[in-house]
Order: structure tokens, then C-alpha cells, then sequence
């Protein structure tokens, strides 16, 4: 989550989309008015479910599909009718797109001869790429002859193999396994680092988003929802939407009672909510309050104010060694989810399925929703 | 009916099978070793026929034709195959897109003789108006090319549409302008089609009888139209031993080429299950 202090704050930003949008077969809007500035250096990712126009964005950056609307700029040049093979821009496939006929150093000399180099820049070249990604022994191979993560690794020599000013990823661990993919994140973004290259990556895989990105876009139905770093997005959703799409969350939805000048009460069906907010609200308007699982704490004691805790039943417990979660069924039917660190005070050491409980949090745990 | 006869009755039914499919070839093959003139006699074994046919200067000159015929139009049918395919799979929308499609698949199910008697109408009213083309070599070359061109599209173009389109995408991310992403992606990809192309398309017009006989002039005859011919007039035992020669040569080429694409699938397999344990 530090990442975020990383991003730097360069003038003119590397990427800069301007109201871009995409309209296929004339009525579908797989992208819709996206507006976006990337900065030299960043890691961008765009981050939403399956259909949102993430991939389509990405191909509109490489060159692959035109705008409908809007231009694309990049170090300040309008790049938007350029071809693909005319772009300074790089991509890695999903599916890594390796060409079956071609050894793992061809493929990776392979834009280097398009460039018209030298023979021996480019061996040289291609050697070093070897060496960064370690698949120096494996020069000779075909793709077929790799593991899906050696694979990978080459699709990465062979995008930032022409030193490109912006690398694109789609999906770019979406074909390795779980286990896999966790590792690889931290050496991508390494070697990432190492070569300083500016990304915009695509995943739908929020922890992906958080571990890789100095900053993100989460994207519905082809328009950006919410652009920001990982950790403001994670503690500052700005809906519902954005809310339960990144981690876990709680959301109470209530009528605002009384509106304060930096708080609001919030009557839900289990609890009186007393929010911090510094926006306008109205009287009997409808809000969500979002409450992350991991900022919640049990106890079988009654807490003492009057507002922000509410009392349920335990329902369910799963011991994850560092935490366990708890689901607690409230007096409306609601379960929420609660994760407890396991060194938390002793008061809640032995409670079982069937107790009854308090679940409470501090005042700034909340986020206010109002759409 | 129990099992047991179940099983002796499906094994005697796929004897069946089998002695229909091959007991004439067998037949054919031994007959080719026969001595006697007449064919249906068996006398004692000789190379008879054999000598016979290696002197038999028509017989020879029809073969020679034939494949000269068979080559040259596999090779223009894959050429042109490869670009009707190319363009109906690439460009999704251009003027006469569904009349090449359709006029590509058009001699795949329109009869043979039909496809020769049109043919031979539309040449020989061309030739009255510009005196050319004199019905030969060239004439049948046009109609075995015609048939190839729409079997070797199809072939082409199922290999384009398995193909991942994403290979194309990176070659031109990569700076490839289009037409080298055609010659240093789609093609060598394409070769293996290509080649199952140029062989179907070959053995399509060494085989053919019926678009020969309509194109064909005076001195032009086919291998198939000489053996035709003949085997009208009564049955000449050479003709057997041709016809052993061909299946000897056709075996082992398909032999040789199922025996290499085993091999080459059984490495692959093994490279990759090698590549996964490391
Ligand atoms: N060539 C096309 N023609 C018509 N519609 C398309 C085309 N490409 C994409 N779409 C539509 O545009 C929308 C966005 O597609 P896109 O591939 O960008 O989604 P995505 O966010 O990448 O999804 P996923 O995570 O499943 O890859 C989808 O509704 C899709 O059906
Ligand atoms: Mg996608």
C-alpha cells in the first residue's frame, strides 16, 4: 500500500485519454467517455468485472481499435489514428500470444529486427532480457517447450524488449494458478521497477490491482467509477458499487435521520449509525454505510455508547490461523462479516457458534455512501 | 444372443468390412503378377506386365501427363486458395464479399459433369471468338484448377479460423507493418494447411476422369482417360501393374507422412509434459 506515495508528479502526464469512448455495431458502449491521466512511471490498473471495457481501452492504447470518440495522447503527441506498429507502445498478451514457430530468443529479437538494428544489439539485447526475466538456458526452446510460467515470462522479455514509453498488460497472470500468480505479481512488479517502464495493466482481480498498481481505475459498464490509489480506494469508496467490488465489506442502508455539520445519524434497521461526514446531506435520504470486516471487534459485553455497535448471534466461525471471521446473524436477518486478529484481547478468545455478541467500531471505520 | 456372439458376429461383420474395402486391391495387385493375357486366369507369376508397361510409350507419355497436370494445378489452386481464403477470413466486410464465398464453395457441390460441360462451352465459344486456347493441357489445367481453388479454400480457411488472432495482433504491436505480418506470422503458420492442401489438391486432379474427358483435345490424355479407355475395350493386365505401382508410391507416401506426424506429435507431447515438471 505504500506504492502510493511512489507516483510521482510529473507536468505533462505520459498518457493522457480524453474523453474516449468505443461504440461497436453502433449501439454497444463497451467504453464510455473515459477521461484519464497516467503519469511517467506509474503502474495503472484498471480493475472491474467480466464485460466493464477494460480490454477494450487496452486495445485502443495499442492500437488495435480506433476511438468512436475522443483523443489519445502520449508524451503530449496525438497518437489516436496512429497504426499499432507505428506506437512507441508495447503489449502483453493474456494469453501471451508466443509464436509457436519461433525460439524464445526469436521471439523476443522479433521486434528488434522490425526496428531494422543491428545483429549484434540485438543479441546483446535479447541476452539481457534473458537474463532479467532468468531464462537464459532456455534460448533455444520453442514456447511449447515452457511452463506456463516461463511462458509468461518471455511474453514479458519480448514486450519491453523495444523499450517502449508505455507497457501494456492484459490480464497479464490470468493464465497461472493461484499459488503461482502471488509470487509472480512481486517479480513482475520488480522487474517492472527495474526497467522503469510506465504500465497500464488490465485485471479483474482486486488483490492483483492493490499489490501491483501505484494507482487504478475501477471500471463498470465502460465508464470509470472511481480513480485513485489502492489504499484511498480501499478506506474511501465513493459508492456502493466500488465498495463491494474491492475486498469485503459490510453495508448498512438506512434513512438519514439528523445532519450535522461533520456528522450524520444514520437509523438502520439493526443500529443508530453516527457518521463522520463533512457533505451535505438530507433529512430522510437514503445512504449505505460501509464498515470493513477487519475493522470490527466482538465482545460479549454490551459496549457502553449509545451509537455504532449492534448485537447478533454467531453464526458461523472459520479459524484462519492469523484471524478468524466470524459471521454474525442480526435481529433484521443481516449476517455480517467480522474478522477478528487472533492476539485480540482475550474477551473473545472462546465464543462459539450460538453466542450472543456486540460487534462495534471506531467512527472513522465507517464510509458514508450516498449513491 | 449372448455376449459371445455378440462379439464373433461384430468380428465377423468387420471381416466383412475389411474384405470388401480391400479383397479387389488384392486382387488387382495379384493379378499384376500374372502371367496369362487374359485376367481373370491365373497361369503362373512373371514380371510380364511390368515390362510390358515400362514399353508401353502411351501409357507412360498419360502418366507423365498426369502429373505434370496434378503439380501444376495443386500448385495454382493453393496459391489461389491461400488468398480467397485469406480475404474471407480477414476483411469481414467488402463489395462481392458473400459472392466470392459463395462462388469459392460453388464447385465443391455443383456435379463434375456439369462443372465440365459449362466449362467446356464458355472455352470453346472463347475460342471461336480469339482463337484461343487450343483444347489440351492447358484446358484441363484451368478446370482441375478451378475444383482445387474452392477445396483448398475451405482447407485454408479452416486453419485461419482455429488460428489465435492474437498472434497476428502482436506481430503488428511489435512494429510489423501488414503485409509482414502475412509473410512472418500467418504463413509459416499456414504451412502445415497449405501443405494438406497442395496433396488433396493433387491427388483431386490426378484422379479425376470426368472434367478431363470434357477439356481434354486430340493427343491430351489423361492417366485416368487412357486406363478408362482401355479397360472399355477389355482389360489389359499393364493396367494392373500400373495401378500396383500407384498404390506402392501413394502407400508410402502416406506412410511416410502419418509415421512423421505421429512422431512429431508424440515429441511435442513429451516436450511439454517435460517443460510442466520443471
Ligand atoms: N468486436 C466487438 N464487437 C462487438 N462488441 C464487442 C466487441 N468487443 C467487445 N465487445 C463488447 O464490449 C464490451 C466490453 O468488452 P471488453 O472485452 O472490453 O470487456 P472486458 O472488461 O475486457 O471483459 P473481460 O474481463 O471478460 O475480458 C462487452 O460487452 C463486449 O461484448
Ligand atoms: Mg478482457
Amino acid at each position: 500500500m505504500e506504492n502510493a506515495s511512489k507516483s510521482p508528479l510529473a507536468n505533462e502526464p505520459l498518457l493522457r485519454i480524453e474523453g474516449v469512448s468505443k461504440i461497436y455495431d453502433g449501439h454497444i458502449k463497451a467504453v464510455d467517455q473515459v477521461t484519464l491521466n497516467v503519469a511517467s512511471g506509474e503502474i495503472f490498473a484498471l480493475l472491474g468485472g467480466s464485460g466493464c471495457g477494460k480490454s477494450t481501452l487496452l486495445r485502443m492504447l495499442a492500437g488495435f481499435e480506433t476511438p468512436s470518440q475522443g483523443r489519445i495522447y502520449l508524451g503530449g503527441t496525438d497518437i489516436t489514428e496512429l497504426p499499432a506498429y507505428q506506437r512507441p507502445i508495447n503489449m502483453m498478451f493474456q494469453s501471451y500470444a508466443l509464436f509457436p514457430h519461433l525460439s524464445v530468443s526469436d521471439n523476443i529479437a522479433f521486434g528488434l529486427r522490425r526496428d531494422g538494428m543491428a545483429k549484434e544489439a540485438i543479441a546483446e539485447r535479447v541476452e539481457a532480457m534473458l537474463k532479467l526475466v532468468q531464462l537464459s538456458q532456455y534460448a533455444k526452446r520453442k514456447p511449447h517447450q515452457l511452463s506456463g510460467g516461463q511462458q509468461q515470462r518471455v511474453a514479458l522479455a519480448r514486450s519491453i524488449a523495444k523499450q517502449p514509453k508505455l507497457l501494456l498488460l492484459d490480464e497479464p497472470l490470468g493464465a497461472l494458478d493461484k499459488k503461482l500468480r502471488v509470487s509472480t505479481q512481486i517479480e513482475l512488479v520488480n522487474i517492472i521497477e527495474e526497467v522503469g517502464v510506465t504500465c497500464v495493466l488490465v485485471t479483474h482481480d482486486q488483490e492483483e490491482a492493490m499489490t501491483m498498481a501505484t494507482r487504478m481505475a475501477v471500471m463498470s459498464a465502460g465508464s470509470f467509477l472511481q480513480v485513485g490509489s489502492p489504499k484511498a480506494i480501499y478506506q474511501q469508496p465513493n459508492s456502493r458499487q466500488v465498495a463491494d467490488f474491492i475486498g469485503s465489506v459490510n453495508i448498512f442502508d438506512g434513512p438519514v435521520k439528523e445532519n450535522h455539520t461533520n456528522y450524520v445519524l444514520v437509523q438502520c434497521a439493526d443500529a443508530l449509525l453516527r457518521v463522520p461526514h463533512s457533505q451535505p446531506c438530507q433529512d430522510g435520504m437514503g445512504v449505505g454505510v460501509a464498515i470493513r470486516p477487519e475493522k470490527m471487534a466482538l465482545s460479549r459485553k454490551k459496549p457502553s455508547a449509545k451509537v455504532n455497535h449492534v448485537a447478533g448471534v454467531v453464526v458461523e466461525m472459520a479459524y484462519f490461523g492469523a484471524h478468524t471471521s466470524y459471521h454474525v446473524k442480526l435481529a433484521s436477518g443481516k449476517v455480517l462479516q467480522v474478522q477478528v486478529q487472533s492476539h485480540a484481547d482475550e474477551d473473545n478468545a472462546d465464543l462459539c457458534w450460538g453466542d450472543q455478541v456486540y460487534a462495534s467500531w471506531a467512527d472513522n471505520a465507517m464510509v458514508l455512501l450516498t449513491q | 444372443m449372448n455376449s459371445t456372439a455378440l462379439k464373433w458376429f461384430g468380428r465377423s461383420w468387420m471381416l466383412l468390412v475389411y474384405a470388401f474395402l480391400f479383397l479387389p486391391i488384392f486382387t488387382l495387385v495379384a493379378y499384376s503378377f500374372n502371367d496369362s493375357q487374359l485376367v481373370t486366369v491365373w497361369s503362373h507369376a512373371s514380371l510380364r506386365w511390368y515390362k510390358a508397361l515400362m514399353h508401353d510409350r502411351d501409357l507412360i507419355a498419360a502418366v507423365m501427363l498426369s502429373l505434370k497436370i496434378a503439380f501444376l494445378s495443386a500448385l495454382v489452386s493453393v496459391f489461389f486458395g491461400l488468398f480467397s481464403a485469406f480475404a474471407l477470413h480477414r476483411y469481414r466486410r467488402f463489395t462481392g464479399r458473400g459472392l466470392l464465398s459463395s462462388l469459392a464453395s460453388t464447385p465443391l457441390v455443383m456435379p463434375d459433369v456439369i462443372v465440365g460441360l459449362s466449362l467446356l462451352l464458355m472455352l470453346v465459344s472463347v475460342q471461336q471468338a480469339l482463337g484461343y486456347p487450343e483444347r489440351g493441357l492447358f484446358t484441363i489445367l484451368l478446370g482441375h484448377a478451378l475444383l482445387g481453388t474452392a477445396y483448398a479454400t475451405v482447407v485454408v480457411r479452416s486453419r485461419l479460423t482455429e488460428m489465435d488472432s492474437k498472434l497476428e495482433e502482436a506481430a503488428m504491436d511489435l512494429g510489423c507493418r501488414p503485409w509482414q505480418v502475412f509473410t512472418l506470422v500467418t504463413l509459416p503458420l499456414l504451412m502445415p494447411a497449405l501443405l494438406s492442401a497442395f496433396l488433396l489438391t493433387f491427388t483431386l486432379s490426378f484422379d479425376d476422369v470426368v472434367l478431363s474427358s470434357f477439356l481434354s483435345g486430340p493427343g491430351y490424355s489423361t492417366m485416368p482417360m487412357v486406363i478408362f479407355s482401355r479397360a472399355r475395350l477389355g482389360l489389359n493386365p499393364s493396367i494392373n501393374a500400373l495401378a500396383t505401382v500407384t498404390i506402392v508410391v501413394v502407400s508410402v507416401v502416406v506412410f511416410a507422412s502419418t509415421l512423421y506426424s505421429l512422431r512429431q506429435a508424440r515429441q511435442r507431447k513429451r516436450d511439454m509434459a517435460l517443460a510442466q515438471r520443471e
